[in-house]
């Protein structure tokens, strides 16, 4: 490499990067090779540049956009979707108010009452336990081509293997082949626990596919997912209500849902996180067990029971 | 979460595997499309797939899968529209056409120029990055770094000649 002006012998490059110096002018100082060679190096920095400065994290928010809205066209009409709730509300309170789906859509609804636990068998052999105060309903018509539940409360799932098998609810949907799972959905609680195969969950756009002892949760919005310890069932089908770090508004529903109690307006936190359990066949330690670990006292008194923060 | 069985349609994995290899893709497209904004849209979809596939990929094989699917969606791409041309155009006229835009860019290349930057004598790096990446003058830099303009430009000369020397001939 030969520089003709002494003054500028080590810097030119500098200068020639910098739009300082000409290409003709730098031709002048270089061999052919060289000229080519630092040009490269020139444009893969313009290009390290980009990289480097690119922000990542709204690339990312794009991604997000872009896989959000394809989700939405691909989504069924058929298939009543989460996403929808306001329409769910309107529905649910039109085949309350009048029956209407029972009527003229062959729609089969079983509901459980406080306590109480039901095993339904469904066309296809596939089986449905209810947990307490739980209400599900599909389509008798529909079903051969269109195996889809509607799920309020808890349900444990033994699905035969066939076609896809979804459970609607409120606040998500969950789609399987053939398996066994749990779903609990309350209001602004949801929750998914895989115990056999592989399930897929939708919950607030949110997509996730469990396998065994995998669970997902939705409180209030908020989607997480855990693993549990493996086990044959969920707990509550021989009478023992299990939950794992769950607000306790959650557990007091479920107490509810047990032993048709009810509670008196109640000036503590329930939004705290409980592990722990009860047994669905004694009130007393029930509710001593949960209670006794928060620092809540409680008194019952006809079946409505009052709580207090512990001085 | 658990390590063993990570799942890529998981969000949170999901996220990890796109900080992990977004340098990569984008490096990678970039060197075909010479194009910002078409490298940027491919990367993208390239993601968007991995979603949509999130079931079926295999965690530790994903960033197989995320190259192969950015490689066809943008000869895919290239095969519809104009960017074939310009690309062709650009192949060809490489051996005798010495016009800078014309030269190629491998993802070799690229990635070496990388190393290289990163390996530069810690006064020249600052120097190099001041310049090229926050795109300051050298008079700034030199305030900042409170040494005199010629300095800063020599740093820089000598941060070319061994990027040079490092990519050897091309």
């Amino acid at each position: 490499m030969t520089a003709k002006n002494e003054n500028i012998e080590d810097t030119f490059l500098a200068k020639w990067i910098a739009d300082e110096l000409s290409d003709t002018e730098f031709k002048q100082l270089v061999s052919e090779a060289d000229y080519l060679a630092y040009q490269k190096i020139k444009e893969g920095i313009n290009v390290y540049q980009h990289i480097e400065t690119a922000d990542n994290d709204f690339t990312l928010k794009q991604i997000k956009e872009k896989i959000s809205s394809i989700n939405t066209k691909k989504k069924s009409p058929k298939v009543i979707s989460i996403y929808y709730k306001a329409a769910i509300a309107v529905a649910a309170s039109l085949i309350l108010l009048f029956g209407l789906n029972n009527f003229f859509f062959n729609d089969v609804t079983n509901s459980t009452n406080f306590g109480e636990q039901q095993t339904i068998t469904l066309l296809d052999g596939s089986e449905v336990i209810l947990n307490a105060k739980s209400t599900l309903t599909y389509n008798k018509k529909d079903w051969a081509t269109n195996r889809e539940v509607t799920l309020d409360g808890e349900g444990f799932f033994k699905v035969k293997k066939g076609s896809t098998f979804t459970v609607n609810t409120t606040n998500g949907s969950v789609t399987v082949l053939g398996t066994q799972f749990n779903v609990l959905n309350n209001s602004n609680f949801f929750e998914t626990t895989c115990y056999q195969g592989k399930v897929s969950v939708v919950s607030d756009e949110q997509k996730f596919v469990l396998t065994p002892t995998m669970r997902v949760t939705n409180n209030n919005g908020i989607v997480t997912s855990t693993t549990i310890q493996p086990n044959q069932n969920p707990t509550w089908i021989d009478g023992i209500s299990s939950f794992k770090a769950v607000p306790l508004k959650q557990v007091i529903l479920a107490l509810e849902k047990q032993f048709n109690i009810s509670f008196k307006p109640y000036n503590i936190d329930d939004s705290v996180i409980f592990t722990g359990s009860f047994d669905n066949k004694n009130l007393k330690s029930a509710l001593a067990s949960i209670f006794e670990t928060v620092q809540i006292n409680y008194t019952v008194k006809n079946n409505i029971v009052t709580l207090e923060r512990q001085p | 979460m658990v390590e063993k069985s990570k799942n890529v349609c998981e969000e949170d994995v999901f996220n990890h595997v796109f900080n992990t290899y977004i340098k990569d893709v984008r490096r990678f497209i970039y060197s075909k499309t010479r194009d910002l904004e078409l490298a940027e849209d491919i990367v993208q979809d390239a993601f968007v797939k991995i979603w949509e596939n999130c079931e079926t990929v295999i965690f530790d094989k994903v960033k197989n899968f995320l190259f192969t699917i950015a490689n066809n969606l943008f000869l895919n791409i290239t095969k519809h529209n104009k960017v074939k041309h310009n690309y062709i155009q650009n192949n060809t006229n490489t051996s005798t056409n010495q016009s800078p835009e014309f030269l190629l860019l491998e993802e070799e290349f690229l990635h070496k120029l990388e190393q290289t930057i990163a390996s530069l004598p810690e006064t020249q790096r600052e120097v190099f990055l001041l310049s090229r990446i926050e795109k300051m003058k050298y008079k700034d830099i030199a305030t900042q770094l409170g040494i005199s303009i010629k300095a800063v430009e020599k740093r820089m000369h000598k941060a070319l000649i061994i990027m040079r020397e490092e990519i050897g001939d091309i």
